[in-house]
């Protein structure tokens, strides 16, 4: 693939190497949103090296590069709000409260609940707990219409809640996402979808999965709002964010927000990246949402080196406590295979 | 008590639930204003409001997803396809979400999906299927199949109360054709649960949703000709009332297996082959199937009904079997 232009790997209007909040933002949460980017980064990086090691069989699939989006969406939540995540939400689960031993012994495939080793630690559901919602991550799109769902539920009940469905580029293509939005645009549901534009569907460009530039050139057919945004800049995601999720709470129906971003790991550890171009790589690595955040916060943002690597260090030690935890779980027994089939 | 039709029987479950429990909701194409294809929710929207009684666009992959999310949240909602046929396009939401969920997450999914099957009146490739054989082979759903009006309230009412999600295939032939006594009150058929239609001791006959009619003349006509069949009525594929069949093979000694669907990949094979796993001591005769030609279904009467499984040719293989 030959070098592009670098500026059209990106829209200049949308682009920046460097992120300041609008506003001063209270130190602690600064700290908070750092340290669960930070945390779900060194998290992935080692669920990376156990997958090389042989001891997560299978596949693992990282959301390096993406933390922002969901950090900053996440934030925005109230505790009675419910998301979903497809494969590059870790952070906001840790932001949820969801633990990294946790993930890291799902992925193992030991014996934790809720999933008791049936399920990758890709993908997790616990509503009581966190307040992710099940869904269907097996089929690409299948989460949009079900997130109708428990909109229309809120929304039968009139409780003041939202639904904000994590969504890749590649899964506004399959009908479901179609369905689903028409669905929830008839009955003014409160969905927000969020669209991380990590620029591929596992190989697969935006151009040969979309007759549009935009994800959000989309939203016409629905009537509903679309914006486009830097995904990289947590304050902007915030800020884009939260006109969707007011907007949706109070009552006006689905919104749709795309997120332009980058996977700088494979589609899972398994793929190599070949089909990306040397420069697009190089342009995202610039613009790394962690990186952006760190240089903030060490900078203007008044941490420090030294403080922004203190957050570093504990997260760095706080995984590989967890590591440790996961390793020591037992296995599920296999005579539980066929537990838990129905409800009672 | 009164006597309905099965198409009211369903109704009145449906009315009765949705009094009982303000959760149960239900949606589907044409079934609000309209009162659905075949009015079995006439009079709904009047009753419970536009919250409740939702018509959709039509998107079968996209409500049934809506359903599955609400159920989590819930809600009780019972889908309507408007024919079995296109439950073929939100097969993905119910077999790789639906009747996964539980088993995934440990979260209950309490959600019905009703699909108004069969053939018998030209209907054609496209409203006529009976596509049971393709949830009976998927974990984690249940499938029910009435045959009469008190089954198909007290199913109907028991899928609803049910914390899984359930696979209601009511038989679109059936729905004015057959009537019985039915209570007013509250009742509910348990899922899992067969009931042997009429007893006998020569012949066994398993059979479900609208071969139990056919396989009863059937069994009036040998009991004329000297020979008794015992009709075991499954009512519900998945969970399976092993027992119920294997018993009475166990007395007669001779299975015949009778669906209406086709014969290939049919539930039959699964029955056959459990007769054939646990009762083979007690045989006296080949196992056999009656089912529908491997062939979709076609409009002409002439060839539908070369087709489809009559009362002609379960009462020949029966003889068949009987005289093994
Ligand atoms: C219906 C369906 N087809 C194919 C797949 C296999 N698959 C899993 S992820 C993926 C690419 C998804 O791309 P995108 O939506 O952009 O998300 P990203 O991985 O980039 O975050 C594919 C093809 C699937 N899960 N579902
Ligand atoms: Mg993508």
């Amino acid at each position: 693939m030959a070098t592009e232009n670098p500026a059209s790997f990106l829209d200049p209007a949308l682009d920046r190497t460097s992120i300041a909040p609008e506003s001063a933002i209270d130190r602690d949460q600064l700290v908070t949103w750092y340290r669960t980017m930070c945390l779900a980064r060194t998290c992935d990086e080692k669920l990376g090296a156990l997958y090389r090691q042989g001891k997560i069989v299978g596949a693992v699939y990282l959301a390096v590069g993406q933390e922002a989006i969901c950090t900053g969406v996440v934030s925005l939540l109230q505790p009675d709000d419910y998301f979903s995540t497809v494969a590059r939400g870790l952070a906001g689960w840790f932001l949820r409260g969801v633990e990294p031993k946790h993930v890291i012994a799902r992925w193992l495939g030991r014996d934790v609940p809720p999933s008791h080793g049936r399920e990758l630690g890709l993908f997790l559901a616990d509503i009581e707990h966190h307040g992710i919602a099940p869904y269907h991550n097996g089929s690409m799109a299948s989460w949009i219409p079900s997130g109708a769902g428990f909109a229309l539920a809120f929304k039968v009940r009139k409780q003041p809640r939202v639904y904000v469905a994590f969504t890749g580029d590649g899964a506004t293509s399959p009908g479901d996402f179609y369905e689903g939005l028409n669905f929830a645009a008839i009955h003014k549901l409160p969905l927000v979808v969020i669209v991380e534009n990590n620029c591929f569907a596992y190989s697969t460009g935006n151009a040969a999965q979309m007759p549009v530039e935009n994800v959000a050139d989309r939203a016409p057919a629905f009537n509903i709002p679309a914006e486009v945004a830097f995904g990289n800049d947590i304050f902007e995601v915030r800020r884009v964010a939260k006109r969707a999720i007011d907007h949706a709470r109070a009552g006006n129906g689905p919104y749709l927000v795309e997120f332009k971003t980058f996977r700088t790991r494979g589609h899972g550890e398994h793929d190599d990246m070949g089909y990306v171009d040397a420069g697009l790589r190089e342009f995202w690595e610039r613009r790394d949402p962690l990186r952006l955040f760190r240089e903030y916060l060490a900078g203007a943002g008044g941490l420090g080196e030294a403080g922004v690597k203190a957050i570093d260090d504990e997260c760095a030690a706080s995984i590989e406590d967890a590591v440790a935890w996961a390793e020591a779980q037992p296995a599920p027994a296999p005579e539980t295979v066929t537990d838990r089939l129905f409800a009672p | 008590m009164a006597v309905i039709t099965y198409l009211d029987a369903i109704s009145q479950g449906l009315r009765d639930e949705m009094r009982r429990d303000e959760n149960v909701i239900v949606l589907g194409e044409d079934i609000a204003v309209f009162g659905g294809a075949f009015k079995v929710t006439r009079g709904f929207l009047e009753e419970f409001g536009a919250d409740r009684v939702i018509d959709t666009p039509i998107s079968e992959s996209g409500f049934t997803g809506a359903a599955c999310g609400a159920a989590v949240e819930g809600l009780r909602p019972v889908v309507e396809f408007q024919f079995a046929d296109f439950i073929a396009c939100a097969f993905d939401q119910i077999v790789n979400y639906a009747a996964k969920n539980y088993y995934r997450w440990g979260i209950p999914m309490p959600v019905v999906f009703r699909g108004p099957s069969g053939g018998g009146f030209r209907g054609g490739p496209y409203h006529s299927q009976n596509p049971e054989a393709w949830f009976t082979h998927v974990p984690g759903l249940k499938v029910v199949q009435p045959a009469t009006p008190y089954d198909a309230k007290g199913l109907l009412v028991a899928a609803i109360r049910d914390n899984n999600p359930v696979i209601y295939l009511e038989h679109k032939h059936l729905y004015r054709r057959i009537k019985e006594e039915v209570p007013e009150d509250d009742y509910v058929v348990p899922i899992g649960v067969a009931e042997v239609k009429r007893e006998g001791s020569d012949l066994t006959i398993v059979t479900y949703g609208a071969m139990v009619h056919e396989s009863l003349a059937v069994a009036e006509r040998l009991s004329r000709e000297g020979a008794e069949c015992e009709v075991v009525d499954l009512r519900s594929l998945s969970p399976l009332d092993r027992d119920a069949f294997l018993t009475s093979v166990r007395k007669t000694g001779r299975a015949l297996v009778v669906h209406e669907a086709h014969l290939t990949g049919g539930f039959g094979g699964e029955v056959a082959a459990i007769i054939a796993e646990q009762a083979f001591d007690a045989l006296d005769a080949p196992v056999t199937r009656v089912a529908a030609l491997d062939v979709p279904s076609p409009f002409a009467a002439q060839l539908e009904d070369a087709m489809l499984p009559t009362e002609e040719k379960i009462y020949t293989a029966a003889r068949d079997v009987l005289e093994y």
